[in-house]
């Protein structure tokens, strides 16, 4: 029955795909518009199998994936140590307080000429700017994530005598664990958005740099049909992501825990 | 019938915007084993208050609390509380896990298999024993009570603490709760303190009902009850019960 | 029933789709049937070797050679945003270096180059003293530029054409910045070991102590080429003669201007480049600097883009890529 709904939805989604697609290359049959606007169908397919076949457009999204990462294993890490200072100590809280209200609302991209100046122009700027855009988000649920941890798990760790170990890895970790999900949620969609845009600034003209450089390479080159191929694959790896493993987790965790926040 | 835990001269004050509020105003009472003690009064007569002491979640004042001629200081696994929210269980476990893990934890039982046979036992004394796979947010208040109580009586306290345990559950269900107690009680002869501010609830359950006054929560009088069981309500006797608890309670 | 309900969803949403996209293309007819009047959009860039264009806008050259026309200055960030908007047509004559323009002649951009603007002394600038020569760089080194395909970009290329017999040899050490960015990466004396501009940056990079050039542009093609053309687009060209003709002649007429009024030219380039007077002056008459609308090195840069694989093909005859008049060296 699930299945059955399951493939209903994927079912609607191509048949959606389709109907765009082919209003798509009518328009692009029309002659209305320059094909270096309008590509077709055709030729956009035929770009993204080209790069497929020639390993351009897989070493890139290798690239990416690493990268971003990287730098969600990192954000988290810094954002799960700023959370626990900051819900166990006053002080640490008004900091970790002014350090979001500061740096939240600054895009990593506007950062850039900073980055360039501290960090250079190597894969670690860019690691800096994902970081920065997945960090503070992380944080502020987090924390929210522990304060909303009910009083009665902790009378209840105290009554039947629980250890420090069992209270972290059976109590504190699940209790928060939606607020963490839903941080990682933002957390990848701000760090698959800022890692697009700082590769479409930085990379080596002949090396490898990401889908953004793709991008940005097939921009410069004019070849139209190249970026949209490497949308395609953008698009791809969003839906991929959200649907195998974001919905996958979600149902193995906080829906059947019904903890839904 | 011996006693099994004393409380001694005990208050306990709160401050409430710089100043001190009275709460449990020298408190003194037994426990004794094997008996099903409630404390009735309205609410904020401090009856949560002084349950909270005796789990050790909270230090009195003035006073102390013994427990077998030990002082008690903090939460220990020979009193168990079984709180009124509903929320007690952990969502994350199922009913099975949530009874398995403070036994777990603790060591309690010598392989993996024996903790599983200890718990099951005593969801089919709740009656749970066809709900082991289920996520507590799959099941309903009164089941998700009963699954907090397998869990406390799994580890085998020497006294049963419950705060209003159901407090939040309509008439019917609390009914059959009730007789689900006494049903527990009668298997396993363990020692209950029972709060409530239901009289009907404290008659139908207890030996002895300590009742209790507000501003300050001091003890007003503690009432033998040794009514037949099973108990009705619609009995006399019960009715007469009632008549003079609300009337000592209304004074 | 259900089924009825959603075949007819279905109906209603594909007639707004195209209810939208015959709106969308019904407008964009509108918009190019409009012009009826003396009308030109031009892309207005920053930088010494525009400087004609500031100098034709402040003037109001254009205003004076066809007294009825209205002058639509666009400001854009890079030349593959004026490529863009001159495909979108929404804009009629853009200035860029000649490789992006192959690029987009390569690619079917309908365009042709109407007019020299200037040469100019670029320059690859890096402050690691054992760097002599491009052959001096190592793995380790960066080389920032503006973007691939940039003239930057293919003056590099030819000179690891000539040393290495490998055009593509330094690729893998570039890093694309913008000419701001590239020089502070530069100034930071981190990763970034190299820097391939242009004026005023290349001046302001070699005032520092250590800084050094290690390749010119003319070193690099071997000899010397032109680093802005004016293009226009064909249809801009076609419908509209008269503002053609116009903005040649404006051109020309600006870029003659500062070769007669260097000191009013810098007075007036000193206001709009927010710099000393004196310092606009000694930059715009630096040696190298040149404002000319003879176009030079147009078959060095396509034969070797077309022997690199940059672009896929050599124009039949020069007349398919430069308008009739327009001067160029054979």
């Amino acid at each position: 029955m699930k299945n059955n709904l399951l493939g209903k939805r994927y079912l609607v989604r191509i048949f959606w795909i389709l109907i765009l697609g082919i209003i798509w290359e009518s328009i692009a049959l029309s002659g209305r518009f320059s094909p270096l606007i309008f590509p077709s169908v055709q030729n956009v397919i035929e770009s993204l199998f080209k790069s497929i076949i020639s390993g351009e457009i897989i070493g890139e999204t290798l690239y990416s994936l690493n990268l971003i990462c990287k730098s969600l294993f990192i954000g988290i890490i810094i954002a799960m140590v700023l959370s626990i200072l900051s819900v166990r100590s006053k002080v640490f809280e008004g900091l970790v307080e002014t350090l979001i209200a500061i740096a939240h609302p600054l895009p990593g991209i506007a950062l850039l000429p900073l980055i360039i100046l501290w960090l250079g122009t190597g894969s670690s700027a860019i690691v800096f700017i994902i970081v920065h855009s997945v960090v503070w988000p992380m944080v502020l649920n987090l924390s929210t994530g522990f304060k909303s941890i009910p009083n009665i798990y902790k009378q209840l760790g105290d009554n039947y005598e629980l250890g420090l170990f069992e209270i972290i890895r059976h109590i504190l970790i699940p209790a928060s664990f939606p607020y963490f999900l839903a941080g990682v949620k933002i957390g990848w969609a701000r760090a698959w958005r800022a890692l697009i845009s700082a590769e479409m600034v930085f990379g080596a003209a002949g090396g490898i740099g990401g889908l953004g450089w793709f991008i940005f390479k097939k921009r410069v080159f004019m070849d139209t049909a190249g970026i949209y191929s490497g949308l395609i694959v953008i698009v791809l790896i969003g839906i991929l992501v959200e649907d195998m493993l974001f919905n996958k987790l979600e149902k193995a965790t906080v829906k059947k825990w019904g903890m839904s926040i | 019938m011996s006693m099994i835990l004393e409380i001694k001269d005990l208050s306990k004050y709160f401050i409430a915007e710089n100043e001190k509020l009275l709460v449990l105003d020298n408190i003194n009472m037994t426990v004794n084993k094997g008996e099903i003690l409630c404390i009735l009064g309205p609410s904020g007569c401090g009856k949560s208050t002084l349950l909270n002491q005796i789990a050790g979640f909270d230090k009195p004042d003035i006073g102390y609390i013994k427990l077998n001629k030990t002082i008690i200081s903090k939460p220990e696994l020979n009193r168990i509380m079984v709180f009124q929210d509903l929320n007690q269980l952990f969502p994350w476990k199922n009913v099975l896990h949530n009874v398995v893990f403070p036994l777990k934890a603790n060591k309690i039982g010598n392989s993996k298999l024996e903790r599983l046979k200890k718990a099951e036992k005593y969801l089919s004394m709740v009656k749970l024993e066809d709900f082991h796979n289920y996520y507590p947010h799959q099941l309903s208040g009164g089941m998700k009570q009963r699954a907090a109580i397998a869990r406390a009586l799994a580890i085998n306290p020497e006294i049963l603490l419950m705060d209003e345990p159901f407090g939040s559950l309509d008439i019917q269900i609390r009914t059959s709760l009730q007789k689900m107690v006494i049903d527990i009680w009668q298997k396993t002869n363990i020692t209950v303190i029972f709060v409530t501010h239901d009289i009907q609830e404290a008659i139908t359950l207890s030996h002895r009902i300590v009742v209790m006054d507000k501003n300050p929560g001091r003890i007003k009088n503690i009432i033998n009850n040794t009514l037949p069981r099973p108990r009705n309500s619609i009995d006399s006797v019960f009715s007469e019960m009632y008549k003079k608890v609300y009337n000592l309670l209304e004074e | 029933m259900r089924k009825k309900t959603s075949i007819k969803n279905i109906g209603i949403i594909l007639t707004i789709l195209f209810i939208g996209l015959f709106i969308i293309s019904s407008c964009n007819n509108k918009d190019t049937n409009e012009t009826k009047g003396y009308k030109i959009s031009i892309a207005e860039q920053y930088g010494l070797a525009y400087a004609p264009l500031q100098i034709m806008k402040e003037n109001k050259i254009m205003e004076k050679n066809l007294p009825d026309v209205e002058v639509n200055w666009e400001q854009l960030g890079n030349t593959a945003a004026i490529r863009e908007a001159m495909l979108a047509d929404k804009l009629d004559v853009g200035f860029m270096a000649i490789p992006p323009f192959l690029i987009g002649w390569d690619k079917g951009m309908e365009w042709k180059m109407a007019s020299g603007l200037s040469q100019s002394p670029i320059g690859l600038v890096t402050y690691k003293e054992d760097i002599k020569t491009i052959k001096d760089f190592t793995k380790n080194d960066r080389i920032a530029l503006p973007q691939p395909g940039s003239v930057q970009h293919i003056l590099l290329s030819m000179a690891c054409e000539r040393e290495f017999s490998d055009a593509k040899t330094l690729d893998d050490l570039l890093v694309t910045m913008k000419h701001p960015d590239g020089m502070n990466a530069l100034l930071g004396r981190k990763d970034i070991t190299a820097h391939f501009t242009s004026p005023p940056y290349i001046f302001k990079e070699l005032e520092q102590d250590g800084m050094h050039e290690i390749l010119s542009g003319s070193e690099a093609m071997g000899r010397d080429f032109t680093f802005i053309v004016g293009v226009t687009t064909n249809k801009f060209h076609d419908d509209n003669p008269v503002v053609y003709d116009a903005f040649i002649k404006s051109l020309h007429d600006a870029i003659e201007f500062i070769h007669n009024n260097p000191e009013e030219s810098a007075e007036i380039l000193a206001d709009q480049y927010k710099l000393p007077k004196e310092e606009v002056l000694e930059y715009i008459t630096w040696e190298g600097m040149e404002y000319n609308s003879n176009i030079e090195g147009i078959y060095e840069f396509t034969d070797f883009m077309v022997r690199n694989g940059y672009i896929s093909k050599k124009f039949d005859d020069i007349d398919d890529i430069i308008w009739e008049d327009v001067e160029y060296e054979k």
